[in-house]
């Protein structure tokens, strides 16, 4: 019975998918409008559930004839789930895709390229923050997602860890770093590490093996060859970039001395005592975690992570954005997600409405509502700006990048996941002093080699 | 020590006729075996011979999942003899074995002797039981919570009797016998549990006879209970060995492989490639590859087996 | 059959003559090893009665941090949106109950099915001869040395196929037939069996059916109770195939739905005090069931001959 009228379904919207008209605007009141469709829409963060929620059912409200299904898989199961549909034929019509899988599924056709459906309905591309909507564009130069949200890095810090140090907030956002010497923020990391004698990192004195807080949190993750989060803004405020170009570059730039300079200050603050070694990092608790326990007073972290530090019962938590680096500007990775259609979707139109939904200004003014992500439309980020700031969060300290142009889009090309297999290993081994950061250039061989 | 198991036997039981069991040796039993064995054959068909098939086949291809699969003859093979990360895996996961499998059937046959010689209680049971409830993605993340260097109850227990701490899942020398443990705790009770079924089959009477004669609990255990043991020891072996091989879990959820390559264990390394890298035929090389070692491990497990089969009449 | 110790009160412990300081040490022992058992299990209850928020900064506290029953209430669905996330839950909601039954449902159809069919082909194994037999059993046990990963694709292709995807049959499928450990276990018992207990029954004239169910399976009562019960847990701890094939609603099985509390992003830790009360809830039905059977599995081994 639902198989046929998904038939008749397909049957009566083929002809106008094929007229490459894709009723747009309302849908409802159509002659056709006894047909009904459900459309399987997938995503892994189940705190945004409530908000995708909310606006599935704004978009049957405005679509009557359409319902949207949302399953939610953690990430790990993901992917892996969401592959195996793929292979089966038996994916979501919508689901939500993320930097480093689509390549891939652009690559073996397994979703829709949108650009015919933009041009049909006239959607405007440059509506979100700049630059986002460039990262879907394949390079098959076509586009695979429309943005939904975004999110920058900045730095989190414990305020009353700071008030005993006798550093201001206003210090933290004037921070300078270099390579060299680290700069000012080497100084305010060195000054909040307090041993357990209470002999402060900048201190005669002070015992780096018997450290009771460290200056900065070492996250659980070395990044691999992204560094979202861990390493990325001190290197890109250096003037170095992963890539000959981005997006689609071919060729990366792991030998680049600014970079390994940049790994080798890094790692320095572990044999300083400043910042955990890895072993303690990777024993169990997340650096967010360990913040919330007051082990760190700095941690850098992204903007997902906003509601989890914030979370944390007796923590006065403040957020200063990433430090000036050497080019004399700040730096941090720009990233977002978006949503795709399946390639073997039945339903391509009415996936289209609801990825044309969820890209909209209506959808995303209702998910900022939730403040729990930055949307990707400047209005609706207003909006979130405020729900945000309701719940005493400022988070100018990552939208001030936006404004100041200093954002580097993620870094996107083919064989992520490949390179991530080299360069995960490759840090550890630095990180964990079994290596120099001049190893690195051999992992840079290797990952240039993938592109032979 | 045959000699005495036999002797053990001639007290209790008439006859042990197991060499030569094939009596009646004749297919006259094959029409009755076919219909008992129909409704598993049918499910060892499709469920398990025919994915080992499919596997067989692919290592012989390059398949990226998402595009159908091209035949590249025996590159994959060739690419695993070269491929470093791929003896590391073994090498790691092996030393993750011989812990996991040396200590675990140590503490599970000393808990399953206590419990005969000691207890009938199902409690104890039932609460040496208790980890095996909890799925294995919970055990891990409950021990590296208890575990973490800096926060950890363990480690403030160390602490506070006088120790330094330790970065159990995070130190490369103590990642992989840390994950050998945990997995030890999650699968002590059980395998207890197994090798208890085993014990139970002795009889009480041998026991009691051997009392009799004044031999102490040391020289029972060493004389009767690991003798008569054999088989049920046996069979706990190929069944846990094959399990501990296949460990996966633990490793995704705690230290993912690192810190380097020191966790990489072969199904997580099997994993990385099939669905992260899409590179699913290598994996399903390297899948047969493992397969060929335990299933040449199982044949010599069996062997051992079959040399001890019915020790009890 | 000259060895029947018959009756459980014939037995007394041969230590009991003794009570030395070895039977001491053996009782120490066995407490420590009960105690490594417990002490994880006290971290779990401790953790599901804390609030999120203020776990991570009492860390070294051996008590719950600020105690709260919310974790349960979330797992059991009962709790708002804002109550969830004001103690640092998800906002998704569950069915508890529901998934519950399915659960039950589940895991009582692959036990019953997957292990008498187990013990009809353990039977065979054991039992008959027929040429091939050791070749034959050697290939099933080979069974168990494909990892589930190489398993899970085609096998979800084979349900989809016979049109069974987001159903119980689907679910259960797989595992109803056999495992290799099973038909393993069972053999190895039933190879245990004395061979005069069985000739006697075919000179009386009964048939393999009639000594399978009036023979074997009595006589084997303990060993299948204890492979019921493990694999009644294997049942119920599956994850990852339920989590492919029964992704509806419906029927969704609980270790699928208690996943929500694990991580749901890359970085975001999970909601713990929620993880965890959902593994003691969900462990509970099968400790009910070990409570109720627990006197009568293994226990009951006894080698008394025929009745």
């Amino acid at each position: 019975m639902r198989r046929i009228t998904r038939l008749a379904a397909v049957a009566t919207m083929l002809p106008l998918a094929l007229a490459g008209c894709g009723s747009g605007g309302d849908s409802g009141g159509d002659a056709a409008s006894t047909e009904k469709t459900e459309i399987s829409y997938w995503l892994w963060d189940s705190n945004q559930l409530p908000a995708y929620q909310a606006c599935a059912d704004a978009f049957h409200a405005a679509n009557p004839d359409i319902t949207v299904k949302i399953s939610q898989f953690g990430w790990a199961d993901y992917w892996t789930s969401l592959t195996t549909n793929l292979v089966s034929g038996n994916a979501p019509d919508v689901f939500t895709n993320h930097l480093n899988y689509y390549p891939e599924f652009a690559a073996k056709r397994q979703i829709l390229p949108l650009d015919d459906f933009i041009k049909a309905d006239g959607v405007k591309t440059d509506a979100y923050a700049p630059g986002l909507a460039d990262l879907w564009v394949s390079n098959d130069g076509k586009r695979y997602g429309l943005p939904k949200d975004f999110d920058t890095v900045a730095i989190f810090y414990n305020k009353k860890m700071l008030a005993d140090a006798g550093i201001s907030e206003d210090e933290m956002k004037k921070l300078t770093w270099n390579p060299t010497d680290g700069g000012t923020y080497e100084k305010v990391i060195a000054k909040l590490t307090i041993d357990e004698n209470g002999k402060r990192g900048d201190e005669p004195g002070f015992d780096k093996s018997k450290v009771k807080v460290y200056g900065l949190g070492l996250d659980e993750n070395n990044g691999a060859g992204v560094g979202q989060q861990m390493w990325s803004m001190y290197a890109l405020s250096t003037g170095w970039q992963f890539t000959d170009k981005n997006p689609w570059g071919t060729r990366f730039r792991y030998d680049d001395p600014r970079f390994q300079q940049t790994i080798a200050w890094w790692r320095g603050l572990i044999e300083k005592g400043y910042m955990p070694s890895l072993a303690i990092a990777r024993s169990g608790t997340s650096v967010n975690d360990g913040f919330g326990a007051g082990k760190y007073a700095l941690s850098t972290n992204g903007s997902w992570m906003i509601n989890s530090y914030y979370g944390y019962d007796g923590v006065e938590v403040g957020t200063a954005p990433t430090p000036v680096g050497p080019s004399g500007k700040r730096a941090t990775i720009y990233n977002g997600l978006a949503d795709s259609i399946y390639a073997g979707t039945e339903h391509k139109d009415q996936a289209w409405q609801w990825v044309k939904y969820l890209a909209s200004a209506d959808c995303q003014k209702k998910v900022a509502e939730k403040a729990v992500v930055f949307p990707a439309i400047p209005e609706a980020l207003t909006i979130a700006e405020e729900k945000f700031a309701a719940k005493g969060i400022d988070i100018s300290a990552f939208t001030v990048q936006i404004h100041e142009k200093t954002t580097s889009l993620y870094p996107i090309t083919d064989h992520a996941s490949d390179i991530s297999a080299i360069m995960g290993p490759a840090m550890d081994a630095v990180l964990s002093f079994e290596a120099d950061p001049s190893s690195l250039s051999k992992a840079n061989d290797e990952v240039n080699a993938l592109f032979q | 020590m045959s000699a005495i198991t036999e002797r053990q036997h001639g007290a209790s039981a008439p006859r042990r006729d197991t060499s030569v069991p094939r009596r009646r040796r004749r297919a006259g039993d094959l029409p009755v075996a076919l219909v008992f064995l129909l409704p598993a054959a049918v499910g060892f068909g499709v469920f398990y011979l025919w994915p080992t098939l499919r596997t067989m086949y692919l290592s012989f291809t390059d398949y990226s999942l998402l595009a159908p699969p091209e035949w590249v003859g025996a590159e994959n093979y060739r690419r695993l003899f070269q491929d470093p990360l791929f003896w590391n895996s073994l090498r790691v996961t092996v030393e993750y074995v011989v812990i996991n499998i040396g200590v675990q059937t140590v503490v599970a046959l000393g808990l399953a002797v206590l419990m005969h010689r000691l207890t009938r209680s199902g409690l104890i049971r039932g609460v040496l039981l208790l980890p095996y409830l909890v799925a294995n993605v919970v055990v891990a993340l409950i021990w590296y919570t208890m575990l973490d260097a800096q926060l950890g109850i363990v480690n403030r227990a160390l602490e506070w009797v006088g120790l330094d701490p330790v970065a159990f899942f995070g130190e490369t020398a103590t990642a992989i016998p840390t994950i050998a443990l945990v997995n030890v705790w999650r699968h002590m009770g059980y395998t207890a549990l197994l090798i208890f079924a085993g014990l139970q089959a002795i009889p009480r009477t041998v026991y009691e006879a051997a009392a009799t004669d004044g031999a102490s609990e040391p020289t029972m255990f060493r004389r009767i209970t690991l003798p008569l043991l054999r088989p049920t020891l046996v069979l706990v072996l190929v069944l846990t060995v094959i399990g501990s091989f296949q460990i996966f879990d633990t490793v995704a959820v705690t230290t993912k492989g690192g810190p380097v390559n020191a966790t990489r264990v072969i199904y997580y390394y099997i994993y990385e490639l099939a669905f992260q890298r899409f590179d699913f035929g290598y994996a399903a090389a390297i899948c047969v590859a493992l397969f060929a070692i335990l299933a040449g491990l199982a044949l010599m497990q069996l062997k051992m087996l079959r040399a001890g089969d019915t020790d009890l009449d | 059959m000259s060895h029947v110790p018959t009756a459980r009160a014939s037995f007394s412990p041969a230590g009991r003559r003794r009570p030395n300081w070895q039977r001491m040490a053996a009782w120490a022992i066995l407490v420590l090893f009960v105690l490594i058992t417990l002490v994880p299990f006290y971290w779990m209850l401790r953790i599901s009665l804390s609030d999120n928020r203020t776990l991570a900064a009492n860390a070294g506290s051996l008590l719950p941090a600020d105690f709260t029953l919310g974790a349960f209430k979330r797992v059991l669905g009962i709790a708002t949106l804002s109550e969830a996330t004001a103690e640092g839950g998800s906002g998704a909601t569950i069915d508890f109950w529901r998934y519950l039954a399915n659960s039950v449902l589940t895991s009582a159809v692959i036990t019953v099915c997957q292990v008498f069919f187990s013990a009809m082909a353990a039977y065979a194994f054991a039992r008959l001869r027929w040429p091939g037999r050791e070749k034959v059993f050697f290939v099933f046990l080979t069974a168990l040395m494909v990892p589930p990963i190489f398993t899970a694709l085609p096998n979800f292709v084979t349900v989809q196929q016979l049109g069974l995807l987001n159903t119980y049959a689907g679910i259960v499928l797989p595992y109803l037939f056999m495992t290799p450990f099973a038909v393993f276990f069972l053999r190895q018992f039933f190879l245990n069996i004395s061979r005069e207990v069985e000739e006697a029954a075919i000179v009386d004239g009964a048939g393999h059916a009639r000594i399978f169910f009036r023979l074997i399976v009595p006589m084997s009562s303990a060993p299948i109770a204890t492979i019921s019960l493990l694999v009644y847990i294997g049942a119920w701890n599956e994850y990852f195939w339920p989590l492919l094939v029964g992704q509806e609603d419906d029927v969704r099985v609980l270790t699928v739905a208690l996943g929500i509390f694990r991580s749901q992003t890359p970085q975001a830790g999970p909601d713990w005090a929620g993880l965890m009360a959902a593994t003691l809830l969900a462990a509970l039905p099968v400790i009910a069931l070990f409570t109720v059977f627990g006197r009568w599995i293994v226990n009951s081994i006894q080698f008394s001959g025929i009745k």
